[in-house]
């Protein structure tokens, strides 16, 4: 799968005060670190650099150079900003930016494929990572060392230990869902 | 109004059975689960569950932190559309190769 060479940090969502101060959702771990991998350039090529001037509920008020008023801070309302991968610095041995593990293959330590990796999420209850079968099926797993056996980036592959219950299909959904329902009544 | 607590915290039965099997026998499973309403229960601590969000079973990991709440929480329901790029990482803790 091709990669793309930049990665988002945060979009545009509205504007603050008249001085062209603009509000920036970040997508970074930390909110700040939106300004500190140097300018941030659009996706039809224009360059920004960022200074932050304060925080509001998750948000970043920054100020953008050549952005002196409201109106044109209005204009770039819903502009997505990038930076270059390379400016990235590199993760701790043993840590992955999630950005690098979408479009790996991922398969089995014994090397039956089960598809592409898709997304890596956190709901609150550790890192998942999504993988999309070559039927379509989506498969959820635990990115954490019971699961993972090894990633490699350079040959773009991420092989995981076959662990009982994670990819059996839901062949026997239908019994499985009908002897829940039936102990549905019996609670502790 | 908040439940009574002499009922104490509500936990399908069935799920319980479950994750005493597999604490029993020692093994590395995820037990999977449509019961998005049962409560996390210390002993449910260290055992991974495949918790329905309705579409997939979502691997959700027992953490003491996570006692008291649902396992539904932990599944959301609704497609997802934002960011998972930006500079987040993940620490599998295998050796990073390349």
């Amino acid at each position: 799968m091709s990669r793309d060479p930049r990665i988002c940090l945060g979009v545009i969502v509205g504007v603050k005060g008249v001085r062209g101060e603009v509000r920036i959702k970040p997508f970074t771990e930390v909110p700040a670190d939106v300004a500190a991998y140097g300018p941030l350039t659009s996706k039809d090529g224009r360059s920004f650099a960022v200074t932050v001037t304060g925080f509001h509920q998750g948000v970043v008020i920054a100020k953008l150079n050549g952005v002196v008023d409201r109106n044109a801070a209005e204009a770039l309302k819903g502009v997505e900003l990038f930076v270059e991968r390379a400016k990235l610095p590199a993760p701790d041995d043993g840590s992955f930016y999630f950005a690098d593990l979408v479009g790996l293959a991922v398969e089995l330590t014994d090397g039956t494929a089960l598809g592409l990796a898709t997304a890596v999420d956190n709901f609150g209850a550790g890192d998942v990572m999504e993988i999309k079968a070559a039927d379509g099926q989506a498969i959820v797993v635990p990115f954490n060392p019971s699961v993972v056996a090894n990633v490699d980036l350079v040959a773009g592959k991420i092989a995981l230990n076959p662990v009982p219950g994670l990819f059996e299909d839901a062949e026997n959904l239908d019994e499985a869902l009908n002897e829940e329902k039936e102990r549905g009544g019996d609670a502790a | 109004m908040a439940r009574s607590t002499w009922k104490g915290p509500f936990v399908d039965g069935y799920l319980l059975k479950k994750a005493e099997t597999v604490r029993g026998g020692g093994r590395n499973e995820v037990i999977k689960t449509w019961s998005r309403r049962s409560t996390i229960l210390p002993q449910f601590v260290g055992l991974t569950f495949g918790v329905h969000n309705g579409h997939k079973h979502i691997p959700v990991l027992v953490t003491e932190n996570m006692i008291g709440h649902k396992f539904g929480e932990f599944a959301p329901t609704r497609t997802f559309h934002g960011h998972s790029a930006g500079d987040k990482k993940t620490a599998p803790a295998p050796a990073k190769k390349g």
